[in-house]
């Protein structure tokens, strides 16, 4: 196997909020286009960890490195308007409710990230409308968030992730919301466009199903990774011993998203 | 029993629940407060029997008219507030199975609560200004603390009048989360504003502008002070009426030409309710309107100023001053009230989205554009087109010279400047709203 391109490099990564320790010491390499699910309990800081490496949250202590092809960037280096561009044009996000804006057309969500970075509404609608219909959103354009169903607004997410051609795409549960069928469509929307066109892809899941698909998985707990084990080629190897699997076989709680 | 139970499991206020709560009370007791001061300033007028006492009711009636919408506005947005906020918890109620009744006491519950707390502080600031306010002087005299004391009676009805206008409030925002527990978070339904709105308000305003012109040619005082009363509340609901369908033509022509997110979000946003949109700045047009009044009256004053007249005329025309810019005032505080409500309340029910988009790396400049233009680009219409009203219903009575007077035209364009800096402030204000709101990322856990 090639030398992997790390994209992005975590170093005891430290984060707390008053005695809560959300991260103690996480150390974490992502290489360019590989897909990592980051699972854990509830409250195990896997959140936490996701805002870190996407620069939405600076730790306490640690080093946080993106690598790009233009050289490294510190990103809790960064104070918040430069993390904010950061987020703005090299990420994409999804989050477990699309949170897309109601106001605008599904259209229209997906242009805006273009349009943020500057590029002109036509243009920016016309490859919103392309990412449309390659997430088999097509005739949908002109709808408004509250107008789709669960399963289509979130791929509308997808694609307003998708937009800016982001290096790395991060996910916060974002299946959580839907049943079983839709999550999988959705998730197959979510691989495609991203490991499937050489994008990386970094998703906090509480679904087995889903962490199986991707190449990589990182456990937390208490804000430790206890386990980081690959797929490769069908094949699994685990980095840890598998007797500390036992803890984390358990779904975690089922929190009621009823806010 | 079981609904107050409830009713404080969520009252229990959370990082931004706190803001959700203390503004309307704060709104209702402020509106409480300028509501009785209004009253008992006009009650003083009614004790006399001389030759002008009729004249000084009559102008204390109008005053009080003039003052009766921005007030039902600011209690109205208030209430809309406090009962809005809940929406959420409310669908999600429904959603656990809570039946409709419960739910509609619980909202109502809420709100009544809130605004006869509001309501309470707000008689306690009532009393706590008629020291100063006392200190007006009308017909050569102050007024004195004493004579600005209400019978304990009415005070309590205004109390009473407050929480029943919460209630009533909280139905009315209830019906959508009733009706669909699950449309309420989805916002399915951009409501349309439909074009008979148009029709409507040129035929209202028509029959108030013949309605005006006709008593004018025998001039009745009181005639001509019930006719001005009527003739502003329907020019007002003209208004309520007009004003979110020509919005909405705007906003539409504003969205085709949106090239920067800002834009794009402020037009949707203004599309998404004009309704809402007008309410945010009606305000606006009471004290545009207010401002036609006042410029003409004072332009009135001007005029026949200059003759010889007895002394207790030069007092009345002194007192009429007085009592143009005291209402002026009273209106432009509610009105800034109301924006503030009405802003912080915008913010808090998008809380989600913009921590989502602030996460996405939406600079907040940008965020907090849209949201100035979605209420600057409203405001425009509104004071155009409310002053355009004003002068419409008022021409028949005081004539173009009036109207059109130096002095009635700077009393029309300070308040249409004034009126302007006072959104730009209620916009101000709130931006801390919107940064707390992005500082304090995690929703409360309930
Ligand atoms: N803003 C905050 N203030 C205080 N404590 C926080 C904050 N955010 C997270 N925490 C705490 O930090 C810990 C890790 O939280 P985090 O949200 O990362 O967990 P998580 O693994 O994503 O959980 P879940 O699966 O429930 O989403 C938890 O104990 C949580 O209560
Ligand atoms: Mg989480």
């Amino acid at each position: 196997m090639d030398a992997m391109t790390v994209i992005l490099e975590a170093s005891a990564l430290t984060k707390s909020y008053g005695d809560t320790h959300a991260l103690a010491g996480v150390d974490l390499s992502i290489e360019a286009g590989e897909a990592v699910a980051i699972m854990g309990a509830s409250g195990s800081g896997k959140t936490t960890l996701l805002h870190v490496l996407a620069g939405i949250l600076a730790p306490d202590a640690g080093s946080m490195l993106l690598r790009t092809g233009r050289g490294e960037i510190e990103i809790s280096g960064l104070n918040d308007r430069a993390r904010s561009a950061l987020r703005r044009e090299t990420f994409g996000f999804v989050f477990q409710q699309g949170l897309l804006i109601p106001e605008l057309t599904a259209l229209e969500n997906v242009a805006l990230p273009l349009m943020l970075r500057g590029t002109p509404r036509t243009d920016a609608e016309q490859l919103a409308a392309r990412w449309l219909a390659e997430l088999g959103l097509t005739g949908l354009e002109q709808r408004r968030i509250g107008q789709l169903s669960g399963g289509q607004a979130q791929r509308v997410a997808v694609a307003r992730a998708q937009a800016i051609e982001p290096l790395v795409v991060f996910a916060d549960e974002p299946t959580g919301a839907l049943d079983s069928t839709t999550s999988s469509e959705v998730m197959d929307a979510l691989i495609a466009s991203t490991t499937g066109r050489g994008r990386t892809l970094v998703v906090v899941t509480h679904d087995e199903g889903i962490a199986a698909r991707c190449g990589r998985v990182v456990r937390l707990r208490d804000g430790r990774i206890v386990e980081s084990r690959s797929r490769v080629a069908g094949f699994d190897y685990a980095q840890t011993p598998p007797a500390s699997q036992a803890a984390f076989g358990a779904p975690a709680e089922q929190r009621g998203e009823t806010r | 029993m079981r609904t107050l139970a409830i009713a404080r499991l969520l009252a229990r206020p959370a990082a931004s629940g706190r803001t959700a709560i203390v503004l309307p009370i704060v709104a209702f007791g402020v509106a409480t407060a300028l509501l009785l001061t209004t009253l008992a300033g006009a009650m003083t007028f009614f004790g006399r029997h001389d030759e002008l006492a009729f004249t000084y009711q009559a102008l204390a009636l109008l005053a009080c008219a003039l003052l009766l919408v921005p007030l039902v506005t600011l209690g109205g947005s208030a209430a809309r507030l406090s009962a809005r906020r809940r929406d959420d918890r409310l669908a999600t109620l429904r959603l656990l199975g809570a039946n409709t009744a419960f739910v509609a006491r619980l909202t109502v519950l809420e709100s009544v609560l809130l605004a006869i707390v509001g309501a309470s502080g707000g008689v306690v600031l009532y009393l706590a200004l008629t020291p100063l306010v006392g200190l007006i002087s009308f017909r050569g005299h102050p007024l004195g603390a004493g004579a600005l004391l209400l019978n304990p009676l009415v005070v309590a009805a205004v109390v009473v009048g407050v929480g029943l206008l919460a209630a009533v409030s909280a139905v009315i925002g209830l019906r959508a989360v009733v009706i669909s527990p699950l449309g309420v978070r989805a916002r399915q339904s951009a409501p349309k504003v439909h074009w008979m709105r148009i029709v409507l308000g040129v035929l209202v305003i028509g029959a108030v502008v013949l309605a005006v012109a006709q008593p004018s040619m025998f001039g009745g005082a009181l005639t001509i002070v019930i006719v001005l009363v009527v003739a502003f509340a329907a020019a007002n609901a003209v208004l309520g009426l007009v004003g979110p369908f020509v919005i909405r033509m705007f906003a539409k022509s504003g969205l085709k030409h949106a090239t920067t997110p800002q834009r794009l979000i402020a037009a949707r946003t203004v599309l998404e309710s004009p309704k809402a949109a007008w309410r945010q700045v009606s305000g606006v047009s009471m004290t545009t309107f207010v401002a036609v009044f006042a410029g003409t009256a004072l332009a009135m004053i001007g005029a026949v100023s200059g003759e010889r007249m007895p002394h207790s005329q030069e007092v009345l025309l002194a007192d009429i001053r007085t009592g143009v810019f005291i209402t002026l005032a009273i209106s432009f505080l509610m009105v800034a009230c109301s924006i503030g409500v009405g802003q912080a309340s915008a913010i808090l029910d998008r809380r989600d989205l913009y921590v989502s988009l602030d996460r996405m790396g939406m600079p907040v400049k940008t965020m907090d554009a849209a949201r100035v233009r979605s209420v600057l680009s409203p405001l425009r219409i509104v004071t155009i087109g409310s002053a355009v009203a004003a002068v419409v219903v008022i021409l028949p009575i005081a004539g173009a010279a009036l109207i059109f007077a130096p002095a009635s035209l700077l009393t029309i364009a300070a308040s249409i400047v004034g009126g302007i800096l006072l959104i730009w402030l209620g916009l101000l204000a709130t931006r801390p709203v919107l940064t707390r709101v992005l500082a304090e990322p995690v929703a409360p856990r309930e």
